[in-house]
Formats: C-alpha cells, sequence, structure tokens
C-alpha cells in the first residue's frame, strides 16, 4: 500500500494510490495512513482522485482515520469519484467530513 | 446462424425479448476473491447499464458478500487454522427492464433478523463517530424488494437494483 506524501508547510497533502479501499484491505488502510498523519500532526488533505470504490469497511477506516487527528487538524477529501461520494452521502459522513472538489493547491503562507 | 432461421422474424423477435444478460458465479466468501468477483461483474455488465447503476450494484454486493465472509463460523482447532472451510457464496444477478434482479446464497451463519429490519444510520455523534453498523443501512437503502430466508444450512437473499433511484 502507497501513499505519496507532500508537506505543503502548513498541512499534509496525502494522495492515496490504491484503487479500492474494501474490506480486502481496509485494516491495512487504516494503520498506514494513521501513522502517517499521527507522526506528523498537521491537518491533511488526502486526494482521492484514484479510488474508484469504497465500501463500508473503507468508509469505517476512513472515520477512524479522522478520529485519530486530534479535534483541531482537519482532514480534508479532495476529488472524491462519484462511488466514493456516495457513500460519504448515504451515510451522512458528508456532513462529518470537509469534502472538497479538486485537489487543495498549497495554500499561500 | 442460417439465412433461413434469420428470415423468421417470429423466432428472432421472441428470441431477443427474452435474452437478457446474467452473470452466475460460485466463489469462496473471501474479501479477494469478493473483490475479484465484483470486478467480473462490473465487465459483465458495463456496456448493458449506467455507471451509476453499476455503482450502486457493486456497493451492495460488496456489502453481501463481504458480510458473508466476514461472520463465517470460526474455528477453533489450531491444527485447522487457514484451512478450516469458507463458506461458500452462489451469485446470480439477471438484467431485466426495470433493473438488475440479484439472487445470493451461501452456507455461512444464519443472518441476524436485525439486519433486515428498517434501520437508520448508527447516530452521528461527533465525538464518538461509529466505524461501523453502515453495511445494511447501505444494503437497505439502495435496493427494492429486499427478501430474505434461510432453509436448511443455507441463506437465501433477493434484491433488486434499479435502474433508476427512487
Amino acid at each position: 500500500m502507497q501513499f505519496i506524501v507532500e508537506d505543503a508547510e502548513t498541512h499534509l497533502n496525502i494522495k492515496v494510490t490504491e484503487p479500492r479501499i474494501d474490506a480486502a484491505i481496509a485494516t491495512l488502510f487504516k494503520d498506514k495512513l494513521r501513522e502517517i498523519v499521527v507522526k506528523n500532526r498537521k491537518p491533511v488533505h488526502l486526494d482521492m482522485a484514484l479510488v474508484d470504490f469504497m465500501d463500508s469497511s473503507g468508509l469505517g477506516a476512513m472515520i477512524a482515520v479522522r478520529k485519530s487527528l486530534p479535534e483541531n487538524l482537519a482532514l480534508v477529501l479532495c476529488a472524491l469519484t462519484p462511488n466514493v461520494e456516495r457513500v460519504f452521502r448515504l451515510t451522512r459522513m458528508d456532513s462529518v467530513f470537509d469534502i472538497r472538489p479538486h485537489p487543495a493547491q498549497k495554500e499561500p503562507l | 446462424m442460417t439465412p433461413t432461421r434469420r428470415s423468421d422474424p417470429g423466432l428472432g423477435n421472441r428470441l431477443s425479448a427474452q435474452t437478457q444478460p446474467m452473470f452466475h458465479r460460485i466463489l469462496n466468501a473471501h474479501p479477494i476473491t469478493v473483490r475479484d468477483t465484483l470486478q467480473d461483474v462490473r465487465h459483465r455488465f458495463r456496456s448493458e447499464v449506467s455507471e451509476d447503476t453499476l455503482g450502486r450494484l457493486e456497493l451492495v454486493l460488496a456489502e453481501v458478500m463481504n458480510n458473508v465472509a466476514e461472520h463465517a463460523p470460526i474455528c477453533d482447532d489450531p491444527q485447522l487454522m487457514g484451512a478450516g472451510r469458507l463458506p461458500v457464496i452462489h451469485l446470480s444477478i439477471v438484467r431485466h427492464n426495470s433493473g438488475l434482479t440479484c439472487a445470493l446464497t451461501d452456507d455461512g451463519v444464519s443472518l441476524p433478523e436485525e439486519c433486515l429490519l428498517p434501520r437508520s444510520l448508527p447516530p452521528l455523534l461527533p465525538d464518538d463517530l461509529p466505524e461501523g453498523g453502515f453495511g445494511w443501512f447501505l444494503i437497505q437503502d439502495l435496493t427494492q424488494a429486499l427478501c430474505y430466508y434461510r432453509e436448511g444450512s443455507r441463506n437465501y437473499l433477493a434484491f433488486c437494483i434499479p435502474f433508476a433511484q427512487s
């Protein structure tokens, strides 16, 4: 499992390269991503453009990662594909996560 | 097909009206096998139905089949670790005029009754977000005519994924 991590000073840009976040890899996904976000202690922008499919176990993994971040650090989800967006919307988790259409550019200081 | 048969409009029309794309597979209830099967389902129907319908079908099938895998009977015998028998799923999908009808049977544990009772989402407490409990909500939300029974050692589950979401 690979994440492309880029430190943008104000936050961390993480690109998910797995095409599917499903029951086969949800636990590994959660553990790896949690390790990255906990270690860096910065707001996270997660680029989901390459993820074609996510099921409820994948959603559970995303929620676990969200909960592992301290309250004041944001987890922004960028560029959700339609199948992934559907799961967030139907479960009302789109009200919990900060969801944005495109990968955020580096923010000016 | 011979020119003679082709020239018989009655037979030709009847055949085309009755022939609908299908998918049938027998698979072990394991997350990797489920993933492979879902990709084959997608391949089978992608020229037949919209991407939106395909996405809803794939999500529901993933939830149902991964539930079977997740709740596979636990084998306590250390000698059989890893060699314990996985439940076997039979999956059938047929395209109809209004949607994709799915039938699944498996020889895993019996489905708890509460899965099929009308469900709402687990409470979204900001301080303690639920990490599970979404699967059957999604299944119920995305399917029509969902029905279940158990006969002998098998579960039988059937439902329809409508082309247009109500």
